[in-house]
């Protein structure tokens, strides 16, 4: 079945995604957590943009996020499609930036709400990379 | 402007899976709703309709295909797409040009299949989904193997009650007071009674939320004739009073908004509520798009029927099943009626003119003269709202 699902993300990849998606997705690859900033209006996007769709500006900068987080919300699945069940996921609170969604690496019983994290990185798929945050 | 009322209706009930082919099911609903009005397929000049399905299923041409197979000759005909929010954009769209004159006799056509046969091939089925799942979630939320959006719900859940000192108990009420109407409802799919205990013994799906917190895969197929009030023969006429639609810039988990009140069925609702010169408590019976427990009480308070938090002792307090101003989901809601999701809007639109041409049987809301429906998409970040008048 992961074959199966990997060449199928890896189509729909190529379809849904982009610049700024591949973009994202080389930085992840080097253990390094990045999204665009626009140097009109400063606001940080996430995920990426090749513009700002907070003030519309064309031009946008990569910056490095911070490595820690607040962990806004969490939840898990008992089936999930790529990772072993039950699978945590959550919302992360980046300072500056917004809360997000993420891949949460630690049991769902041991979390709480504010708790704080730093990011870490998975190999969701060969070469498609995703941050998974673990409790410091 | 022309006064839009909707003068026919009809909905099959709400089961797993459609008991004739999506094509039989939209005719059946089509001829059921234009007789439920009085009139002939003939005299029908706008088509607006759901694609078949929401998910998975081929909708290329579909509006097209339905006008040749019923034979209709019309002046507009589209095929409306907008996640949950699909068959209300059809409304709409078929109330505002049968208010601007050009229309006469609209039909609102929709339909969803939600248990497809073919998946029982399972490599056709990971394949077909894994594809759709980025396409719906982004290429970003997608790789965290999210299968259903209960995730984002599950967490704007745990959000509410934690921002609003609440507990999980607090979500059971509003499960059982909705399985109680539907009890009354040969449309729901989910009518056998259950308790507090029942909700709160379910198998976990994801926390906070089990299984009877949410609302099950279903399918379904439901049709409005919308016409110039002129034409419409049945008394009293359900005249659309006013509607309102707002979409915020997210899909799914916003980036900054909160997750426990939402912006979109505040903004609609007031757009609504404008256009119809009433406020929310003069409101006799409405119909809301909560598919989860939680998300069904925060819609009681962002459509501004309560104060934030207050929702679940309101429930407790009787105040949602005729004790208050207004009555939630009679028709059992999306948590007991059931969800096909591309047809939901319009299940709750029949349940509110049926509600208001006093024809609901044992699960009448008495007196019921003022209605409201809301439908939303991607975690409320796009609602619409209808308001309905007996006249």
């Amino acid at each position: 079945m992961k074959e199966i699902v990997d060449a199928a993300t890896a189509g729909a990849l190529g379809l849904f995604g982009g610049a700024a998606t591949a973009e994202f997705q080389r930085r992840l690859a080097a253990k390094s957590l990045c999204s665009t900033r626009c140097t009109r209006c400063r606001a940080i996007a996430f995920p990426p943009r090749e513009f700002c769709p907070d003030c519309h500006g064309r031009e946008v900068e990569w910056v490095e996020l911070p490595r820690r987080a607040t962990l806004y919300a969490f939840t898990q699945q008992q089936r999930g499609l790529r990772f072993l069940a039950p699978e945590v996921v959550g919302l992360v609170e980046v300072e500056g930036v917004g809360h997000f969604l993420s891949r949460i690496d630690a049991p769902f019983e041991s979390l709480s709400i504010g708790q704080t994290l730093e990011v870490g990185f998975a190999e969701a798929a060969p070469g498609v990379w995703v941050h998974s945050y673990r409790p410091v | 402007m022309t006064r839009a009322a909707v003068a026919g209706v009809a909905a099959i009930p709400v089961r797993r899976k459609l008991e004739r082919s999506v094509r039989d099911t939209a005719a059946g609903v089509a001829f059921a709703a234009v007789a439920d009005a009085g009139l002939d397929l003939g005299e029908i000049d706008g088509l607006f309709a759901s694609p078949p399905a929401l998910g998975g299923i081929p909708s290329f041409m579909w509006s097209c295909t339905l006008a040749h197979h019923l034979g209709l000759s019309t002046r507009t005909q589209t095929l409306v797409e907008c996640g949950g929010l699909t068959a209300a954009v059809a409304f709409k769209l078929a109330v505002q040009e049968v208010r601007s004159g050009r229309l006469r006799a609209a039909l609102v056509l929709a339909t969803d299949v939600r248990a497809d046969e073919r998946a029982d091939d399972f490599e056709f089925f990971i394949r077909n989904m894994t594809e759709q799942l980025v396409g719906l979630y982004g290429p970003h939320d997608a790789l965290y193997g999210l299968a259903a959006p209960i995730p984002y719900y599950a967490m704007s859940a745990q959000r509410y009650l934690h921002e609003h000192g609440l507990s999980r108990a607090d979500l059971a009420p509003v499960a059982v007071a909705l399985r109680d109407f539907a009890r009354d409802n040969p449309r729901a799919e989910l009518r056998k009674p259950i308790t507090e205990a029942d909700v709160l013994a379910a198998a976990p799906i994801c926390p906070p939320l089990g299984l009877l917190d949410c609302s099950a895969f279903a399918s379904g197929a439901a049709a409005a004739v919308i016409v110039s009030d002129d034409l419409a023969s049945r008394r009293p006429r359900v005249v659309v009073r006013g509607m309102g639609e707002a979409h915020e810039p997210a899909h799914f988990a916003p980036l900054r908004a909160p997750l426990s009140r939402f912006e979109s069925p505040r903004r609609a609702a007031a757009e609504a509520y404008q256009e119809a010169g009433i406020a929310a408590h003069d409101v006799d019976v409405a119909e809301v798009y909560g598919v989860f427990t939680a998300t069904e009480l925060m819609l009681y308070e962002s459509l501004g029927f309560f104060d934030e938090g207050r929702a679940p002792a309101a429930v407790r307090d009787g105040l949602t099943r005729g004790e208050g101003a207004t009555v939630f989901d009679p028709s059992g809601g999306r948590l007991s009626l059931g969800h096909p999701a591309g047809a939901t809007p319009l299940y709750s639109l029949v349940e509110i003119v049926e509600q208001l041409r006093g024809a609901c049987g044992p699960r009448q809301v008495k007196d019921a003269k003022l209605g409201l429906f809301h439908a939303e998409h991607g975690m409320l970040n796009g609602s619409f709202v209808g308001v309905l008048e007996a006249a």
